[in-house]
């Protein structure tokens, strides 16, 4: 954009924005003990969503697609997780803390590789052959691979809520005066933050890495260069499927609930956050994740002048929409590749 | 006679890249006037501010004496500047006659009511519109190929009625980026013809991104030569090409100083 | 390349039949009329008819105890739902077939015509009393009761400006984006509905409850006895109600399919078609983006909107829970399964999902249990529950095999598989190339 005066859509965001920081500042005022707190399920939140937004920002960066699908998988994943815990393990809350860690591990590796053998699929059969088709073609079929993998949750695990028991305590690490940080939300956070700095290793440094974003610039050209893009894409699917199997996982640590739809509306949360923080760019989409995951916990958990749980899903897409609508480039404002 | 197009200072930045650097520019009121220059010039990125497509990063554009800086491409038509694209870019799936029909849209009326209730009006418009289309297909030199599909003319063809569709915008001022680039000798012949010819018969001003220079000598009242967004040269053909910054541009300092040695 | 190879010979020939079309069409918008026009219009004809006499008893009663295929045909009740949903996909064809905008919250038009519905044929405004030709509808009873006529018009009106208001600020986005901008609005519509019963204390729409009863639509006192009793009063209170509510849907549909045809061949749906192919060179001709594709959503809406109104009225409520996203993909799979643009297509394929929907899917599930699933298995599927992932395999395969759908519009087919510019005509993103 050239600048110039400002322009009166950014002066009317930068008036929006005022309004939030006087209204998180009031209710800080009001009760800080209770906003600490509420910042820290708000940050647990955040972490969930932006492993999620993670793999759709992944996809996105090298093909320009929304994987509509990606939600759909990690709730897929999540409730096989759900199964290897409960039928092959048989956890309770009183089973002990080694058969805990030893079903948590499998349940892990179980969901990254089934939720990554899935994704990469979905690539194959769907996306592979609409590679030259208009860009909407691909976006439709990714509507309908959504709707598929969907109901094959809904066929394996009808449409009840599979639940497990909280195995991560909810006891307190630390407390200072009524601040306190619980075991569980340690938990996810203290492995959001290693993924993210593996997955930015990869990418930055790997040879598979600097072939994901070779590809992403420009696919004939990589071709040319050498690179198997087919090979990469397939990789990028993969990555972005364990992704969503770890955070099938740890969503359902936290939360102990979830069924075949859980997917869908986390999903679109959750890329609403790549969307916020800059689609195609990998610590635009953690910082989205965080930040719909803090709005979403202070709009249910604040006392003062909030709008309250009932209108969660209009403020999380009334962003989507501002985002795109003045910012599409998103907070991180990475240009997309064929923008550059 | 008077200035149809003044560019003032016109300048074009992408990111820290200059495309088009304090250009001034203006094409007299039924003159035939060329752009030309070396690839990556600045010609192209010119032409689009002119239309429309892109937006001026400084600098002033008038046409017909009303200020016409950023305004949007349709805008810009409507007032009576009617182009053409360096890669064709016709509605492929249409007819041509359809191609024509669209370029007609801002000088037809029929609305959304009128459409639905197919109004006597609205038919006569239609009409109208038809008889003029054909008109244009035959002057464009495409008599009865009205109902062929676009994509399915031949590479001359699509040419001429990329002018075609674009003579149905009603233009004072016709745009003609690169329009013989993949013709044959033949066909340039014949479309250099063609441009005089759109002035003579038509009254149009044109302004002409070309790279041979056949064409552009034959044809010209006035060259301007751009190179690396600075306009380095303006005059009649036969000063241009005397020009030693010019030849200097186009074959390297070495080649100038070749010759001249 | 997507579909199967052709030879050369066949694509001529497909070609040629394209610009026979074409040439048809263009003479349509002009009035010129030719003998292979008044032909073509024979199966029109037929199929016309015989909608038209399905509702009476004794056909449809006679199709249904056909042994076999009996169960394929639905009753009027369901018929009347088919057509709704056919006529919202029409709607939503202009937008996504004929202007190439992908919609995925069509979902809250349909939900604005809804409540309009519910605001101006009820009792939901029980602070006022107003009547406006009700029909035959006790004078003394509370709220706003206009007549479902003039009500459709308002909501068909009223669901045009909602169009507009949402496209101006995001028309301008790259397909993709807008297509997330639209989804977005589709979530929004239903939350805003459902906790809508409390601004400041005011009730706006009855929250999850809906608002229910709706008005029944009809001529009144005054026009129906005028008629000679040919025109009903009140169509709840008619003994034949739901064969009038099938005419009278099966009105709307013509009205809207003869409406879009009309505008695909006139200046603006040639106008839409360009912004289809090629924004930019669209552009460059004289076609202001904003406004052509402002109007294709408007329109779009439009008759989203009307349906949305008359289905209301014909089920008495308008529920939140009826406007979910999956409405909107349900909506998409009948433009795709139809072929995007093609009003023919979309007509066929609304008509059979319409009626997967509500009885086919029942009836296949019965066929596959009692034939397969039982004696194989020994359980029986519950296959309506699979009704989305039934859609989105037909997306999938459609996208993949035939992205042109049944019946394609000639012209789309070639877009498809020859690849269109689909990038943006202006903004900093198409400068930088």
């Amino acid at each position: 954009m050239p600048s110039g005066r400002p322009s009166l859509v950014g002066l009317l965001g930068l008036f929006f924005l005022l309004l939030i920081i006087v209204w998180l500042g009031v209710n800080f005022v009001k009760d800080p003990q209770e906003f600490i707190n509420v910042f820290f399920v708000g940050l647990t939140r955040g972490a969930v969503y932006a492993l999620i937004a993670l793999g759709y920002t992944l996809v996105y960066g090298i093909l320009q697609l929304i994987n509509f699908a990606h939600g759909d998988v990690f709730a897929l994943s999540g409730l096989i997780a759900s199964s290897v815990l409960l039928s092959v393990f048989g956890v309770t809350t009183d089973s002990g803390a080694g058969l805990v860690i030893v079903a948590i591990a499998v349940a892990l590796i179980v969901a990254m590789v089934l939720a990554s053998t899935l994704n990469v699929t979905i690539e194959f059969v769907g996306y592979r052959r609409l590679r030259h088709a208009p860009r909407l073609a691909a976006l439709i079929t990714a509507i309908g691979m959504s709707f598929i993998v969907q109901n094959i949750a809904l066929a394996i695990y009808d449409v009840d809520y599979q639940s497990i028991p909280r195995l991560i305590p909810n006891s307190s690490v630390l407390t200072i005066g009524e601040v306190a940080l619980q075991w569980n939300k340690l938990f996810v956070l203290a492995l959001t933050i290693p993924v993210l700095l593996a997955l930015t290793w990869m990418v930055r440094e790997t040879r598979h890495g600097k072939a994901m974003r070779a590809t992403s610039q420009d696919r004939d050209a990589s071709a040319m260069m050498g690179i198997d893009v087919n090979r990469t894409i397939s990789f990028t699917f993969a990555l972005a499927g364990s992704l969503a199997g770890a955070a099938g996982l740890l969503f359902l640590l936290y939360f102990t609930t979830m069924r075949y739809d859980t997917g869908f509306e986390l999903g679109l949360i959750a890329f609403t956050a790549a969307v916020l923080g800059g689609i195609g760019n990998l610590t635009g989409a953690v910082l989205g994740g965080i930040l719909i995951g803090l709005i979403q916990e202070f709009n249910e958990g604040l006392a003062w002048a909030t709008p309250g749980g009932d209108w969660t899903r209009s403020i999380v897409f009334g962003i989507l929409i501002a985002i795109l609508v003045f910012r599409p480039s998103g907070l991180l404002g990475e240009q997309t590749p064929e923008g550059e | 006679m008077a200035d149809l197009l003044v560019a003032e200072a016109v300048r074009k930045e992408f990111g820290g890249l200059v495309a088009v650097n304090d250009v001034d520019f203006v094409v007299p009121e039924q003159g035939i006037v060329s752009l030309i220059g070396p690839n990556g010039a600045g010609k192209t990125t010119f032409f689009n501010m002119l239309t429309g497509v892109y937006k001026v990063t400084s600098g002033e554009i008038h046409f017909a004496g009303e200020r016409v800086t950023n305004k949007p491409p349709h805008a810009i038509t409507e007032r009576g500047v009617g182009r053409t694209f360096q890669n064709i870019r016709l509605f492929q799936q249409m007819s041509t006659i359809e191609n024509v029909l669209v370029g007609m849209h801002s000088r037809l009326k029929g609305g959304i009511l009128q459409s639905v209730l197919r109004t006597p009006k609205l038919r006569r418009e239609e009409r109208d519109a038809f008889d003029r289309a054909r008109e244009l297909l035959r002057f464009s030199g495409l008599r009865g190929r009205d109902n062929e599909l676009s994509s399915n003319l031949s590479y001359g063809d699509q040419r001429r009625l990329e002018v075609a569709r674009a003579l149905a915008t009603e233009p004072k001022l016709l745009l003609l980026d690169e329009p013989t680039a993949g013709m044959n000798p033949q066909e340039t012949a014949d479309f250099t013809a063609f441009v005089g010819r759109l002035r003579d018969e038509r009254g149009l001003t044109v302004l002409l991104i070309e790279h041979d220079m056949k064409v552009v000598m034959g044809v010209s009242d006035r060259v301007t030569v751009l190179d690396y967004g600075e306009k380095i040269a303006e005059g009649p053909p036969s000063e241009i090409q005397k020009n030693e910054r010019v030849i200097e541009a186009y074959l390297g300092k070495a080649a100038v100083e070749g010759a001249s040695a | 390349m997507m579909t199967e190879q052709q030879t050369p010979q066949q694509r001529k020939d497909e070609e040629q039949r394209l610009q026979e079309v074409i040439a048809q069409r263009t003479q349509r918008s002009a009035g010129l009329w030719r003998r292979e026009t008044a032909v073509a219009l024979i199966p029109l004809v037929l199929v016309i008819g015989y909608a038209i006499i399905y509702p009476f008893e004794a056909v449809y009663t006679t199709l249904r105890e056909i042994p076999g295929i009996g169960d394929f045909f639905p009753t009027p009740g369901s018929a009347v739902i088919i057509i709704v949903f056919t006529m919202m996909a029409i709607g939503l064809n202009v937008v996504v077939g004929y202007a190439g905008l992908l919609d995925l919250g069509y979902v809250a038009f349909y939900a604005a015509g809804a409540y309009m519905a519910g605001w101006l044929a009820s009792q939901h405004f029980e602070q006022v009393t107003f009547h406006f030709w009700s029909p035959g509808i006790n004078p003394e009873l509370p709220g706003i009761h206009i007549n479902l006529w003039i009500v459709l018009l308002l909501a068909g009106i009223f669901t045009a400006v909602v169009g507009i208001v949402i496209g101006l600020p995001t028309l301008r986005l790259r397909g993709d984006y807008l297509a997330i901008v639209t989804l977005g609005f589709g979530e929004i519509v239903p939350q805003f509905v459902r906790n809508g019963d409390n601004f400041k204390g005011f009730d706006l729409t009855s929250g999850s409850f809906g608002i229910t009863p709706i008005d029944p639509p009809g001529f009144g006192d005054g026009l129906g006895d005028g008629s000679g009793g040919l025109l009903p009063v009140n169509f709840q209170r008619s003994f034949d109600a739901e064969q009038l509510y099938y005419w009278a849907a099966l009105g709307l549909l013509l009205f809207t399919v003869f409406c879009c045809w009309r505008l695909r061949d006139s200046r603006l749906g040639r106008a839409w078609i360009a912004i289809r192919e090629d924004e930019t060179a669209a552009a460059a001709m004289g076609i202001p983006l904003m406004r052509t594709k402002t109007w294709s959503y408007a329109i779009g809406a439009f008759f989203g909107g009307i349906a949305g109104a008359y289905y209301a009225s014909f089920k008495s409520g308008a529920f939140p829970s009826d406007f979910y996203f999956n409405i909107s993909i349900f909506l998409l799979c009948m433009v795709i399964l139809g072929g995007m643009g093609s009003i023919w297509g979309v007509i066929i394929a609304g008509t059979i999902l319409g009626w997967l929907n509500i009885e086919g899917l029942g009836v296949i599930g019965n066929y596959l249990n009692d034939w397969f699933f039982e004696p194989v298995t020994g359980s029986r599927i519950e296959v309506p529950k699979y009704q989305f992932g039934i859609y989105g395999i037909i997306i999938v395969t459609m996208m993949l095999f035939r992205p042109t759908g049944l019946i394609p519009e000639r012209r789309r087919k070639l877009e498809m598989e020859e690849g269109v510019h689909d990038e943006p005509a202006m903004g900093e993103r198409a400068v930088n190339r």
